[in-house]
């Protein structure tokens, strides 16, 4: 995924030089093909986000195009304010791109985990929030990105899982995209890193499973034309289920098609142990066998219709 | 550049008339940088007459948005907003807020959250550089803003990317919100600060107009590749007697004698 993310980035800044990449001191051997192909194209912000942020909005406000990378951890919290009043206030087309979303700094510890990336911004207007899932996806969200003029925020897990599509998906904004379709009546509604996890526990029962590549704008008369014959949901994210996606899919649907909804994702706790990704998703209960604990009690209860 | 005349006492005028409109504060954060400003925008920028979002114009980022009604003064007088905006200043409905608005014409960011309009006005600059268009940036910052890190990050990198077209003005009147600079976070000497991070850096009394315009020229003068900083030594109110130097008039509103007062002092009225 990160490959894909690299190779759209390096394309589109050789097809329009107004594509500027601002890092934060972040992103090693990541960018070298970019670096090698637009050197002048590349600006190492230093370790100095809150500046870059607001280079980001003077750039976009004189024509370019930037894309400002970091960690999600750091972008978007440690400048939320930058992306509020610089960039959002005015629309500007800035993407940015925070990486390492979810558990997967494992190892590194409180600083690094980032599961309140999305509830962060999902208030802040103008902005839209991307969770690609695969490859195919975030080749077509940056796509989308460097395209829109307004911000656009992408939420990255550096685990690769491989590919959940077969084709390269074409997404629409505000759109979930049906990964499977199963008779089951509960539906699984998965972004980012869980999309594997929800397919594994869909074939089990043979439920319905959604991507959600995008958390922000979520189209409601879309949504509930989508599961909408689902008597129940179960929302998966390596996120806190405070403000993430499985609270936005409960306000979209409250007014056009209420539906009970369990959000699987992280809970009111930091790690409280170091170890692998995996341990990491063991501990917050986001494993497949953890999750499936959960989930199976909660289809049942549904699965006489 | 313009034959519209900024006279600093008709534009303290236009903030008195306003302020008193509004019933607003921060009256001394806008009369210390008045003649900075009409040295900006009579000698030095380069903009459209009558297009504040010309693409080709100088960049003016009030990185201290508190003092955005002396901005409001100049730009009245261009014509960019109207003499309804000031006598509706705050009204519900109006369109002048409190602190410099990137909605506004002639207002390039959105400030007041301190330390942020630097990094955008870098931006500004770093995007004339790239495209050799010749462009300026002069961003006007507070001495109580310095306290604001995002100001230094700002800096560092204005000076590693060369920007020599960025010109950070410092209206250093010598309080912040609750207080004296020095009391609050001392800054000691401001302009060998700018040095030791890579600057040309000259000081000036910010309320001679003919020493800030020389200053200007001056530092603009070294083709040096260093970014510019103009310490501007001011006045916190300056232009209204029982204004200057009392910090309670960050926060203090007119009352009837009082604007009748600061208007006597300024020349009469507009």
């Amino acid at each position: 995924m990160r490959a894909a993310f690299s190779r759209e980035l390096a394309n589109a800044a050789a097809r329009d030089e107004r594509v500027l990449l601002l890092t934060g001191d972040h992103g090693y051997a990541l960018f070298d093909e970019f670096r090698k192909a637009c050197p002048g194209q590349y600006i190492n912000a230093g370790v100095a986000e809150q500046n870059m942020v607001g280079v980001a909005a003077g750039l976009a406000k004189a024509g370019f195009r930037p894309v400002v990378y970091g960690l999600s951890a750091f972008v978007p919290v440690r400048v939320l304010e930058q992306i509020k009043i610089d960039v959002c206030y005015e629309q500007l087309p800035v993407t940015f791109i925070g990486d390492g979303a979810g558990l997967v700094y494992s190892t590194l510890g409180a600083s690094h985990q980032s599961f309140e990336d999305i509830a962060c911004l999902r208030p802040i207007p103008h902005i839209d929030i991307l969770s690609p899932g695969d490859a195919g996806e975030m080749a077509a969200a940056m796509n989308f990105a460097l395209g829109h003029d307004a911000p656009v925020y992408l939420r990255m897990g550096k685990a690769d899982l491989g590919n959940v599509h077969r084709q390269p998906p074409v997404l629409r904004r505000g759109e979930l995209l049906q990964l499977r379709r199963g008779r089951h009546a509960v539906g699984l509604v998965a972004t980012g890193s869980m999309l594997k996890t929800a397919l594994a526990i869909a074939d089990e029962i043979d439920a319905s499973v959604w991507s959600a590549p995008w958390i922000k704008p979520l189209d409601e008369q879309a949504l509930a034309a989508a599961v909408g014959r689902c008597k129940a949901l179960v929302s998966l994210e390596e996120h806190s289920v405070a403000a993430g996606l499985g609270s936005a899919l409960l306000e979209a649907l409250s007014l056009t098609h209420p539906l009970p909804l369990l959000r699987i994702g992280i809970g009111q706790r930091f790690s409280s142990t170091c170890g692998s990704h995996a341990h990491a998703l063991r501990e917050h209960g986001l494993d497949l066998a953890s999750v499936r604990e959960r989930v199976l009690p909660f289809a049942a209860r549904w699965s006489a219709a | 550049m313009s034959e519209v005349a900024f006279e600093p006492a008709a534009l303290r005028r236009t903030v008195v008339e306003m302020a008193y409109a509004g019933s607003s504060v921060h009256l001394g954060c806008a009369f210390s940088i008045v003649e900075l400003l009409a040295c900006l925008y009579g000698r030095h920028m380069r903009y459209h007459r009558t297009d504040p979002r010309d693409p080709g114009r100088d960049y003016l980022v009030l990185s201290k948005g508190h003092g955005v009604m002396a901005q409001y003064a100049c730009t009245l007088a261009l014509g960019w907003i109207e003499q309804s905006d000031v006598d509706n200043y705050f009204k519900d409905g109006s369109r002048l807020k409190g602190l410099s608005d990137s909605h506004v014409p002639g207002c390039e960011v959105t400030s007041g959250t301190l330390g942020h309009g630097l990094s955008v006005g870098v931006g500004l600059a770093l995007a004339a550089q790239r495209r050799g268009t010749g462009q300026r940036c002069y961003a006007i910052v507070g001495d109580g803003e310095l306290d604001e890190g995002a100001i230094w990050e700002a800096v560092m990198f204005a000076a590693h990317a060369r920007l020599d077209n960025l010109m950070v003005i410092v209206d250093a009147n010598g309080f912040q919100a609750m207080g004296r600079t020095d009391d609050i976070m001392a800054l000691g000497d401001i302009a060998a600060r700018f040095t030791a991070f890579g600057f040309d850096a000259a000081t000036v009394d910010g309320h001679d107009m003919a020493a800030i315009s020389a200053a200007i020229d001056q530092l603009q003068s070294r083709a040096d590749g260093k970014p510019k900083a103009l310490v501007a030594n001011t006045v916190k109110g300056k232009g209204v007697s029982y204004m200057e130097n009392d910090n309670a008039w960050h926060y203090l509103r007119l009352t009837p004698p009082l604007y009748e007062q600061a208007l006597a002092e300024l020349g009469g009225r507009p």
